[in-house]
């Protein structure tokens, strides 16, 4: 099989990575992402409250300190180069009156950390802005700086950015073993380093030993089972298995735990309800359960923050039960009756700061792990060290004329002259397949063949929103699905929520009998 | 484009409020999304429709039928593949309807308008469903579309949550087709649907009902694997000592139906906090004059005959709205008896109409009952029931003439002389 060969490869497709990828791509590295599954953004990434921090709750001089401010400056320009929404909303963190020392206290950290504009706000001004909060509230403190996004939006458009500007992406690949390839003095060290790739993969050694002009750059063989890639860096980003693909170099573990935190999304008929995300005190472990908006209208309370297992995302009622028993200290009348939809992601955690470092025994080999809460807000920042490392250790970059990418065609947003000339070209985009978000047909499928080529129903949903809405799919996933099966010349029946396995139907009817064995 | 009369949505509450304006003189279009009228109906393959309004028994196709073909004597514009996107009140009688197509964003001027956007179920995280959230749960009415429309299994092991008619229905369906279905789960005391859904979807396919039980998690990564099933108590917390688990492929969710109103969410319309939809008066007229409502947008409803009764009383209420006023003095709020959930209509006016049909729920099932209607301090009517059920629709016909300027209902257990009134 051909391994092709890059640059850089990175390992993880959540918001670390593929804001890595965009970058590298960006300054002209020959870059390849690396995902284990079968979309970008599929993890921790996707699953979690979506604020841009301004960065007051870190401790002064941490790396979380650092990157979540830096990652704050760069989000309004870089949501506008990708043509997602940033909503420029600021941040309230709510207190009653015995709460005020503590506000105070934050207010000077977030200004050692370098936050903009932070202030106290009295009572008066608190509630005019959120009229909505409990009533035990007293002081509040602002932070204009703090903004929301769609976190799988933003990821998902780093990595199509990449792809469009000639970044290879490969999912599916989850990573099972790494090869390093040392080509020290110039002499094809490789042959005797590496039996299986002399006699099995000529193709790939022609293509190392060719592109030996740099003689001390290491290389490393990336595997996914019989696929393999060849990159002369690797930056590990991936996430809760970050401690896995490191122990393929031989990198010791770092402690990691596995926080999950639960959520409840309310229908967009509660907009307006609140206007920012409301904060209560954070404590030593937690920024509470903060009561959101998103950039959608829908209202979003969580997360809980409770130990669990790497890749466990289900739900309890305990936890649920304690989102609303907590949010009603921050904001009065919640409406749980407009749930639409209960859901949880996983955070982890390595000790009380992010890891992000460059190895030290494997030459060109970075990685990121602990990536928790601000992760978001400073992936941007985290992506940017990482390239100045890099370059520093000799990566290639040049100059290249940047494709800007398209946000996907949204009718909802169009007026109507625009709207109506665009359905003249297109009757499509007049066919409303989910009718709670007003997704039109032809916006489906510009999802289904845009940059990454998705294929999951849950891949379409966080492209444009299908089955997001307050029926939850019950009315158009029917009509997905015959979608889907057209679009991809594939039988209804193999048409995936979420990847093989997941599939929606099992058979045509009058095939029955499964209950007569 | 102009009509007097702009209809929401053609399923049997719009179709037959098409039918019910039309025949007051008034110009009607009729605006569906689907590409073809009848809404839920057409996945409805079973019978047990129309034995009321028209003494046969029709499958839902079958039913919708009847009323389009009803509907072709009339002159309705209809306008199918068309969503409507938007409702303005431009001033008193004239509203602005928009609605996008296959042509584009367009509009329609109207001077009153029926409702009859029927329902959508609740989903899973509307009752705080636990666990994962793998392929394999489904809404009833949506597995019921995959299955009788579509022609597609959605799972071979169920597990249905929810007593409401569509679980029940479902629950027959899927055993036919060769699925086993595992038992129907129903978190409250009492059965969700029609007793004869019980008897004939459940009982004669050995189909067993758990009351006051319900599925603590669902477990599975992809696709679902199992549930988690426990007792549940009077504060509807779980016993979960007594959990078990029973692998499945599939969980079918049949909890409950909402008003699809979200188009008029801003008009500040007068709500029930129990139907969740607008209240209205005798002539299902709204808060706002121009907005008529009817079926499963107002209340839902049991039995599609209901539905179309309800649809051409709105139909011709907004009729005579646009072409001659309604009678409309002095409004009285009826008065009801605390297990009697809500009524439709809320208010009742004074005035020379025949009569009016009070439609109401109960909160549970209660044997030999009397219900009593009362006005101007004495009884006007008394109504012998030998069972309410909380599942089914309750109809009293009050003769107008004997309403005096009150009106209130009770219920009294005749075994125990029970009555409970405000």
């Amino acid at each position: 099989m051909e391994a092709r060969e890059y640059d850089l490869a990175i390992i993880g497709g959540g918001i670390v990575g593929c804001s890595l990828f965009s970058e590298a791509v960006l300054k002209g590295v020959k870059a390849v992402l690396l995902e284990a599954d079968n979309d970008v953004s599929v993890l921790a990434t996707k699953a979690n409250s979506g604020i841009i921090h301004s960065g007051y709750d870190p401790m002064p001089d941490s790396k979380m300190a650092r990157f979540n401010v830096r990652g704050n400056q760069i989000y309004p320009a870089l949501c506008k180069r990708l043509n997602v929404d940033f909503m420029a909303c600021g941040s309230l963190t709510v207190a009653p009156k015995e709460g005020r020392e503590k506000l105070q206290m934050l207010l000077e950290r977030g200004k050692k950390n370098g936050v903009p504009n932070l202030r106290i706000v009295e009572k008066a001004e608190l509630f005019a802005m959120e009229p909505n909060l409990a009533d035990g509230i007293e002081v509040g403190l602002f932070a204009p700086s703090a903004g929301v996004v769609s976190p799988f939006n933003v990821c998902i458009a780093l990595a199509e950015e990449g792809v469009i500007n000639g970044g290879t992406l490969l999912t599916n690949f989850a990573v099972d073993k790494i090869e390093k390839i040392k080509s020290e003095s110039g002499e094809s060290k490789i042959q005797s380093e590496d039996k299986k790739i002399q006699s099995g993969d000529n193709k790939i050694q022609a293509e190392i030993n060719k592109s030996g002009g740099n003689k001390n750059q290491d290389k490393y063989i990336i595997q996914s089972g019989d696929k393999q890639v060849v990159a002369k860096y690797v930056v590990n980003c991936a996430g809760a298995n970050a401690n896995e693909v490191n122990a393929l170099v031989g990198i010791k573990p770092y402690p990691m735990n596995f926080v999950k935190g639960e959520y409840i999304l309310s229908d967009k008929t509660l907009v307006n309800f609140i206007n920012h995300p409301i904060f209560p005190l954070p404590s030593e472990i937690t920024k509470g359960i903060i009561v959101n908006v998103t950039t959608f209208g829908n209202i979003l309370f969580g997360p809980t923050a409770i130990e669990c297992d790497k890749d466990d995302t289900s739900v309890d009622i305990n936890g649920i039960n304690y989102i609303k028993e907590k949010v009603a200290l921050s904001v009065k009348n919640a409406n749980f009756k407009k749930t639409i939809k209960l859901f949880a992601g996983v955070r982890v955690k390595s000790g009380k700061d992010f890891v992000v470092e460059r190895d030290t025994k494997n030459n060109h080999f970075y990685y990121a792990l602990g990536i928790c809460s601000p992760g978001l807000t400073a992936a941007p920042a985290i992506a940017e060290y990482f390239i100045e490392m890099l370059e520093q250790d000799g990566i290639q970059t040049k100059k290249i004329t940047a494709k800007n990418r398209p946000a996907y065609i949204n009718t909802q947003a169009m007026d109507k002259n625009s709207l109506n000339e665009l359905i003249k070209k297109n009757p499509a985009y007049g066919r409303i397949i989910c009718r709670c978000e007003e997704i039109s047909e032809g916006e489906i499928i510009d999802a289904l063949n845009s940059p990454l080529h998705p294929y999951t129903i849950d891949a379409i949903k966080r492209r444009v929103r299908p089955t997001m809405g307050r029926c939850q799919g019950s009315f158009c996933i029917p009509k997905l699905i015959k979608i889907f099966a057209e679009q991809r010349k594939i039988k209804q029946e193999q048409v995936t929520i979420d990847g093989k396995t997941s599939e929606l139907l099992v058979s045509n009817i009058k095939e029955g009998g499964f209950y007569e064995k | 484009m102009k009509s007097d009369i702009v209809v929401l949505g053609g399923g049997p509450a719009g179709l037959a409020a098409a039918y019910g304006a039309s025949k007051q003189g008034a110009s009607v279009t009729l605006i569906e999304r689907n590409y073809r009228l009848g809404g839920i109906l057409n996945q409805c393959i079973h019978n047990g429709f129309g034995l009321h309004y028209f003494g046969e028994e029709y499958t839902g196709p079958e039913y919708a039928q009847k009323w389009i073909e009803k509907l072709s004597e009339c002159s309705v514009n209809i306008m199918l593949n068309s969503l409507v996107d938007k409702i303005e009140k431009i001033s008193d009688k004239h509203l602005r309807v928009w609605f996008k197509n296959e042509k584009g964003l367009d509009s329609i001027d109207c001077k009153a308008m029926v409702l009859s956007m029927g329902c959508r179920e609740r989903p899973a995280g509307a009752i705080n469903l636990c666990g994962t959230r793998p392929a394999g749960v489904f809404s009833a009415g949506e597995a019921q579309k995959l299955v009788n429309i579509h022609g597609k299994m959605v799972g071979k092991k169920i597990v249905i949550l929810g007593s409401g008619d569509v679980g029940l229905i479902m629950a027959r369906r899927m055993t036919c087709e060769g699925a086993e279905v595992l038992g129907v789960y129903e978190v409250m005391p009492n059965c969700g649907g029609l007793a004869r859904n019980v008897a004939q979807c459940l009982n004669d396919f050995n189909i067993p009902l758990y009351l006051s039980t319900s599925i603590v998690r669902v477990e599975g990564k992809k696709r679902v694997t199992g549930v988690w099933v426990a007792p549940v108590k009077p504060d509807f917390s779980f016993e979960m000592d007594k959990q078990k688990y029973i692998e499945c492929d599939t969980v079918l969710l049949s909890v409950g139906l909402i008003p699809e109103n979200d188009l008029v969410a801003d008009f500040g319309l007068e709500m029930s906090k129990v139907t969740g939809s607008a209240v209205v008066n005798e002539f299902y007229q709204t808060s706002m004059p121009e907005l008529f409502i009817c079926g499963n947008v107002m209340h839902v409803n049991d039995l599609v005959d209901n539905v179309s009764n309800e649809g051409v009383l709105a139909g011709a209420s907004a009729g005579r709205f646009v072409k001659k006023g309604l009678p409309e003095n002095q409004k009285i709020e009826i008065i009801h008896d605390s297990r009697i959930r809500y009524t439709v209509p809320t208010y009742v006016y004074k005035n020379d109409e025949p009569e009016i049909m009070l439609l109401f729920r109960v909160d549970k099932e209660y044997r030999k009952i009397m219900l009593i209607i009362k006005s101007g301090g004495e009884e006007i009517q008394k109504i012998p029931r030998p069972v309410v059920r909380a599942g089914e629709m309750e109809i009293v016909k009050i003769a107008k003439a004997k309403i005096k300027g009150d009106l209130s209902i009770e219920m009294v257990e005749l075994e125990s002389g029970k009555k409970m009134i405000k």
